[in-house]
């Protein structure tokens, strides 16, 4: 309920949402009485957070690589003209 | 320190930007020439690209191939949209892993800046529903599977939908 307040969202669309995150390993709830906390779990977050960073490196290790591609294209075109 | 920037424009873009020593033109044929391609779009190291077709002209057809030499391999399409030569390229694309992930939208700008490029590439993530499907997928085939995955990522990609919503 509370973290339905600040969205324009009806309730069961706000559940929908809080179970693709729960299955997604990013959140787990507890029972409280009536209420159903929700914290993020870290372990699906950290997961995440590694995964980006491999990403990221990845992309990098590409553009490295075409640096490389580029000076050897440079070198080339200087060869021919000589 | 990095030369590259990677982040998210409202919750439908993602931005990479990359600056280059050499000329939009070189840039540009770096991109859309298939024998040059093929020598740095690989991610990381041990993957290579054993099939690249890139039909750099508004219709033509990507396929990229790649391998790990061990036998594991994914591969990705995608479709020419708009060439503009040496300033800018549209395509989409999807990768094959082997389920195909959502069309990937994606502009590429080359601009002179001073004696070299600033490459600015904008992928188009698909909406928050499908995003979150992707994502309770990916979870539910288990995390060790993406990293196998991502270690021949490589990036025109794919994977940036996850990548949006987690970093956004």
């Amino acid at each position: 309920m509370e973290l339905a307040e600040p969205f324009e969202m009806t309730q069961p669309a706000i559940s929908q949402h809080l179970k693709v995150l729960e299955d997604a390993g990013l959140i787990v709830q507890r029972i409280d009485g009536t209420k159903r906390p929700r914290r993020l779990a870290k372990p699906g977050i950290e997961a995440m957070d590694r995964w980006l960073a491999m990403l990221r490196k990845a992309i990098e290790r590409n553009y490295d690589r075409l640096d490389e591609v580029l000076a050897g294209m440079e070198e080339n075109k200087r060869g021919k003209k000589r | 320190m990095s030369k590259m920037t990677l982040k998210t424009e409202g919750d439908r873009y993602l931005i990479v930007t990359r600056r280059f020593a050499a000329s939009p033109e070189a840039v540009y044929r770096a991109h859309t020439d298939a024998k040059l391609v093929q020598q740095w779009l690989l991610g990381p190291k041990g993957w290579t690209m054993p099939v690249c077709i890139n039909e750099a002209k508004p219709g033509g057809k990507i396929r990229y191939e790649w391998s790990n030499g061990k036998g594991g391999g994914f591969y990705l399409t995608g479709e020419y949209l708009e060439l503009e030569p040496y300033r800018r390229i549209v395509h989409v694309e999807r990768m094959h892993l082997p389920d195909p992930t959502p069309d990937n939208h994606v502009e590429t700008r080359f601009e002179a800046d001073g004696t070299g490029t600033l490459m600015t590439m904008r992928m188009t993530l698909p909406d928050a529903q499908t995003r979150a499907g992707m994502l309770a997928t990916n979870m539910e085939r288990g995390m060790e599977a993406s990293y196998v995955r991502l270690e021949g990522m490589n990036w025109f990609g794919g994977k940036a939908p996850d990548h949006g919503s987690a970093a956004g």
